[in-house]
Parts: C-alpha cells; sequence; structure tokens
C-alpha cells in the first residue's frame, strides 16, 4: 500500500518537475523569438549602449585617459542586461495582468516560478550576443587594457547576471501591486540606479567621486557590487582573494532577492483568489 | 458523468462601502459533451462563477467540482484538465508568429511536441485560419486574433473549456466558425464547453441547455426550446410611431408581465415588446395608446425568444436590468 503511495507520490514530482522544466525552457525561448522578432528592439538594445559606450571612450581617449576606455566598453557590454531586467523583466508581470495574460498563466498548470525562471534565462541568453557584439567592436577600436579574462572574472560575471535577475524578478512580483505607473516607477529606477551603479564609472570604491554615504547606498544595488568586481578583475587583476566580499554580498543579494520575488508572488496569487483584487484589470 | 457541478456556490465581494452578493446559493450541473451556456445581464454573476470554476477566485461558501475535482483543494489537477478563454485578454505576444503562440501555451499543460503541433494545425483548419499560422501576431486582423484566442483554450486538449462572451465584438462570419467549432468539439471529443453570454442568439443556436442567471441567482435551466416553450404568455410585439416612447416602462401596464421598448429616434418609430398574462390584456393596452395618440402601426402575437423567458422570470428585460430599472 505505502510503496504504492510514494510511487504514485514519485509519480506527480515527475511530472510537476517536466512541466516546470518545459514552461521555463518555453518562456525562454519566446522571450528570445519576441526579442529579434522586433526590430526596433535589436536597434535600441545593440546601437544604444553602443554609441553611448563609443562616446563615452572616445571621450576619455580625447582627455588623455586612454587607460580608462575600458571602463567605457565594459558598461556598454553590461548595460543592455540592466536594460533588459528594467525593462523586460521587472515590468512583465504587470504587464502580464493588465494584458489579462496572468489569468491564462494562474489557470493553466504552469508555475509562476518557472515563467520567471525562464524570462530570465531568456533575457540573459537573447541580451548576450549584443553584449558581446559591444565588446567586440569597443575593443578592436580602442584596444583597452585588459587583463586576461580568468576563472574569476567568469565566476563574478555570472554571479552578477544571477543577482541582477534576482531583482528583477523581485520588482516583477512587487510591481503586481503597481497599475499603470509601473512605467514612471520604472523610468526612476533605471536612470537613478544606472547612474548610482556606476555602469560606466566607478561609483564605488578608491576611485568613486561620489560621497561616502551615497557610495553605501549605491552598495545596495547588485549591479554595484558586480561592475565593481568586474572592473577590479579586468583593469587591476585583482582575484578572489580579493573580491570575495563583494562575490559573497552577490550571492546572498541572490537568493534574498529570488526568496522575496517568489514568496511576494505567491502571496498576491493567493490574495488574489481572495479578494478577487488582482482580477479586476486595471485600466 | 458530470463534468461541472456545484453546490450551494456563493460569492461575496467586500469593498470599503458595501458587501456585493455576486453569487447567491448557485447549484447545477453539466455533462459531459454538454454545450452550456450562462445568460444574463451585466453584473449577474457570469465572469464570477466562471473564476471559481477555473480557479481564480475563491468561493465564499459551497463548493465546485471540474471534472471531479475540487475547485478549491484540487486547484492544480483543475488547472490541468481546463481551457480557458475570455474576449478581454491579449492573445500572446505580438512579436512572435500565430504557430509559436500556440505552441507556448501548449508548454504551459507541458503537452508534448508532437502532439501540441498536431493541434495546432487541427485547430486552426477547424477554425481556417492555417495560413495565418506563420504571421506574427501583430499583422493579423481582429478576427483572426479573436480565433486565435479561441483555439488557444483548446490547446491542451482540455476536459472542460470555460469562454467568457467568447464571441464579443466578432465579426458574423468568425463567431459563426467559433459556434461550429464549439458543437464539433463538445460532440466528437465529449468535452464540455461552458459560455457565459450575454448575446441570446449564440445561447439560442449552440447550448444544449442554459442557465438563466440574474443578481448571482440561478432563476431557469433547461434547453433553450423547452424554456421558450415554458413561456404559455403570449408575447406580442407593437410597431408604434415616436409617440409609443411616451409610455415609458412597458412594465406598468395593466397586465403586462414583462416588457421591454426600442426607440428608434431615426426612423421616429418605436417597438413595444410585452409579455401579457393573457391574451385579453392586448384590447386594453391598443385602447390606452390611442388615447394616448400613439399610432400603432402593427402588432402581432410573435414566437418567444430567451430574452421573453428572462423577462417572464425578472419582469424586466437585459438592456432595462443593465441601466438600473428595478422590475
Ligand atoms: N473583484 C470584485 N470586487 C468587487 N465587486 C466585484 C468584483 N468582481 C465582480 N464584482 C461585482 O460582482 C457582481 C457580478 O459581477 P460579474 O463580473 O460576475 O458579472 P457578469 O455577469 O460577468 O457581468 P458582465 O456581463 O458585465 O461581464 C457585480 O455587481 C460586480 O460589480
Ligand atoms: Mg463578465
Amino acid at each position: 500500500m505505502l510503496g504504492r503511495a510514494s510511487q504514485r507520490g514519485r509519480g506527480a514530482l515527475r511530472r510537476s518537475f517536466v512541466i516546470w522544466v518545459k514552461v521555463a525552457v518555453s518562456r525562454a525561448l519566446i522571450r528570445i523569438v519576441a526579442m529579434y522578432g522586433d526590430p526596433l528592439w535589436i536597434v535600441v538594445n545593440v546601437g544604444g549602449p553602443m554609441l553611448t559606450s563609443l562616446a563615452l571612450a572616445f571621450l576619455y581617449r580625447l582627455a588623455g585617459l586612454s587607460s580608462l576606455t575600458g571602463f567605457a566598453i565594459l558598461g556598454g557590454g553590461m548595460v543592455s542586461y540592466w536594460g533588459n531586467v528594467i525593462w523586460s523583466m521587472a515590468s512583465q508581470l504587470n504587464w502580464d495582468k493588465r494584458s489579462g495574460m496572468i489569468y491564462l498563466y494562474i489557470a493553466s498548470p504552469a508555475p509562476l516560478t518557472a515563467l520567471l525562471i525562464g524570462m530570465s534565462l531568456g533575457g540573459i541568453l537573447g541580451t548576450l550576443p549584443s553584449s558581446i557584439a559591444v565588446l567586440i567592436i569597443g575593443t578592436l577600436l580602442f584596444r583597452p587594457p585588459f587583463a586576461p579574462p580568468t576563472m574569476a572574472v567568469a565566476l563574478i560575471f555570472m554571479l552578477t547576471l544571477v543577482a541582477l535577475y534576482g531583482m528583477g524578478i523581485a520588482l516583477s512580483s512587487l510591481y503586481l501591486i503597481l497599475g499603470r505607473e509601473s512605467e514612471e516607477v520604472n523610468e526612476v529606477l533605471y536612470e537613478s540606479i544606472s547612474f548610482l551603479s556606476g555602469i560606466y564609472f566607478p561609483s564605488i570604491g578608491r576611485f568613486s567621486p561620489l560621497p561616502l554615504a551615497v557610495q553605501a547606498v549605491a552598495s545596495l544595488i547588485p549591479l554595484t557590487l558586480g561592475m565593481d568586481a568586474l572592473r577590479r578583475t579586468l583593469f587591476y587583476a585583482e582575484g578572489l582573494t580579493e573580491l570575495w566580499p563583494n562575490l559573497s554580498a552577490l550571492a546572498a543579494m541572490a537568493v534574498a532577492s529570488i526568496f522575496i520575488g517568489l514568496r511576494t508572488l505567491s502571496y498576491i496569487e493567493r490574495r488574489g483568489r481572495e479578494t478577487g483584487d488582482i482580477l479586476v484589470a486595471m485600466k | 458523468m458530470a463534468n461541472v457541478v456545484t453546490e450551494n456556490l456563493t460569492r461575496v465581494f467586500e469593498t470599503k462601502s458595501k458587501r456585493i452578493l455576486a453569487l447567491d446559493g448557485v447549484s447545477f450541473e453539466v455533462q459531459r459533451g454538454e454545450v452550456f451556456g450562462l445568460l444574463g445581464p451585466n453584473g449577474a454573476g457570469k465572469t464570477t462563477l466562471i473564476r471559481i470554476l477555473t480557479t481564480l477566485l475563491l468561493p465564499t461558501y459551497g463548493r465546485a467540482l471540474v471534472g471531479g475535482f475540487d475547485v478549491v483543494k484540487e486547484a492544480k489537477k483543475v488547472r490541468s484538465i481546463i481551457g480557458f478563454s475570455s474576449s478581454s485578454e491579449r492573445v500572446g505576444f505580438d512579436f512572435v508568429t500565430a504557430r509559436r503562440n500556440l505552441w507556448f501555451f501548449s508548454q504551459l499543460y507541458g503537452t508534448p511536441i508532437s502532439e501540441a503541433n498536431r493541434r495546432i494545425e487541427e485547430l486552426a483548419a477547424m477554425l481556417d485560419f492555417q495560413d495565418q499560422l506563420d504571421r506574427k501576431l501583430y499583422t493579423l486582423t481582429t478576427g483572426y486574433r479573436q480565433r486565435l484566442n479561441i483555439a488557444r483554450a483548446f490547446i491542451n486538449g482540455p476536459q472542460v473549456v470555460f469562454f467568457d462572451e467568447p464571441t464579443n465584438g466578432m465579426d458574423v462570419f468568425s463567431a459563426k466558425k467559433i459556434r461550429e467549432l464549439f458543437v464539433k468539439e463538445a460532440k466528437t471529443n465529449s468535452r464540455t464547453i461552458f459560455l457565459a453570454t450575454h448575446n441570446m442568439f449564440e445561447a439560442e443556436e449552440v447550448c444544449d441547455r442554459v442557465a438563466i442567471i440574474d443578481r448571482g441567482r440561478i432563476l431557469a435551466i433547461d434547453s433553450p426550446e423547452n424554456l421558450k416553450s415554458s413561456l404559455s404568455k403570449p408575447v406580442v410585439l407593437l410597431e408604434t410611431d415616436i409617440a409609443g416612447a411616451s409610455i415609458g416602462d412597458p412594465t406598468q401596464l395593466e397586465g403586462v408581465v414583462g416588457g421591454t421598448i426600442k426607440v428608434d429616434d431615426e426612423n421616429e418609430a418605436a417597438k413595444i415588446r410585452v409579455i401579457l398574462r393573457d391574451e385579453d390584456f392586448l384590447e386594453k393596452i391598443l385602447g390606452l395608446l390611442e388615447k394616448r395618440r400613439v399610432r400603432v402601426f402593427n402588432y402581432q402575437r410573435i414566437e418567444p425568444t430567451l430574452e421573453d423567458v428572462f423577462i417572464s422570470l425578472v419582469g424586466a428585460g437585459f438592456a432595462e436590468r443593465e441601466r438600473g430599472i428595478e422590475a
């Protein structure tokens, strides 16, 4: 008896796992297909960062700071992920709510967590080509003094992305509480975080032009810690021994934000079923 | 086998200012292979009922089973055997083809790829949009998008499919295709089609049975033919000049069980449709109209429609109900 029950339990678990993976993979794929299906997206997401980082690199070179052109190129390579997180992750569920799609998700067996993780994966993979394009073109044009990439760089890069998209998951869920004003919130967050996190210049640490209090606030943003660590490995050849505080903070932030995001999401879904409120699409 | 069962299903919405009884002790059963219609005016509780049955909303009291599973305790099981579509949500992703969109929705149910592909072809053929499958969503016309939305609800081969006002604002041709699909899916694949509508014609055309719902209560439930034939009272249509509008609410007239009045300003005419307690009251009404100097061009006893059944049950028509006129 017991054996059969636990076998059935295992079968159900396997089925849930299979659905989870299928949902995540198909959501990732759709994200990529949708990105490249929109010609304007390519222009904005490859063209925009490319032009900004080239402009900054020229500026550094003209000012006689050739050694810093790498900051601009690296920033151009990373800014697309940040843009993707804010414009396509954070606002996604809010948009799904306003367009009614979220009810299709809830009324299906698809786990919302799989949708969010899939969306992140798709976002990362879809952004990769444009980010690499900026790095390659920038490097060919300016030959900035990169230290040869190491395992540490790869690790920091991946952790930064996980923490960044974790923040996307948290924001996406929190935005469900908002209505149309989410677009303005996004606008404000994008500009202020782009500045504070120092995508194109060191916003924290020895070379930061910002006051300590502002640096402290900036350090709460995963992108800040990630950019700082990337610059320090790529341009100052620092290794894991120097960078472990950044790395552990990034890991902690990733775990915390994903946890907060998924908890918020299940809370909102439950409350929505009780009050009916989330089900009234906000106009 | 009953595919949908509700027992004393009740839903209360608490807002800051008031307490709304959106569903009030609803009990009924819908069988496999049945096209079932929920017919009622705005605010009757149709969407609320569908949301509960699709696990999007919890009931306040009572119980509901879909495919034998409890919508509260076994929501996950319910979700894997239902399909759902309302005319208000977006169809999918704009920059993705119709085919890919359908494929994506099939993956929400973990459908094997080959089966998903087969269903996509099959549904596209039935709804006549094969030639649109490889076009991006944003290039499709409204009619095709709406068809796609209906196809989407069938993508997982569901046991029960819920539609909330599926043909709202749809062109006549698409609506016809969709109604044919409903009947075919119910009869050949034994699915239960559950649709909320306030379109009388649609309810009569496709539904095996119709539940008439008003203010959260089911007032009658039967086949359209039985509902109409149960209405033994005469229904009379009077066509008058614009002065007919002056009689106001026709239910105030003596001997009138219920009725509606449609004023056609452009042609300076009015159509008064009344259900009479018995035929003798027609004379009285004609007399009254004459006294009020209303010219009656034509009057005749007509076949009752589902709206007349509704009117005889609540005293007012859909339009009156929706404008908030009390019976
Ligand atoms: N989330 C909610 N909060 C408060 N009241 C609600 C909520 N959802 C529905 N109601 C109320 O419950 C009642 C039934 O609404 P419902 O949407 O179920 O009607 P309906 O028959 O679908 O109408 P329509 O034809 O307009 O779609 C209405 O009075 C409506 O205002
Ligand atoms: Mg409704």
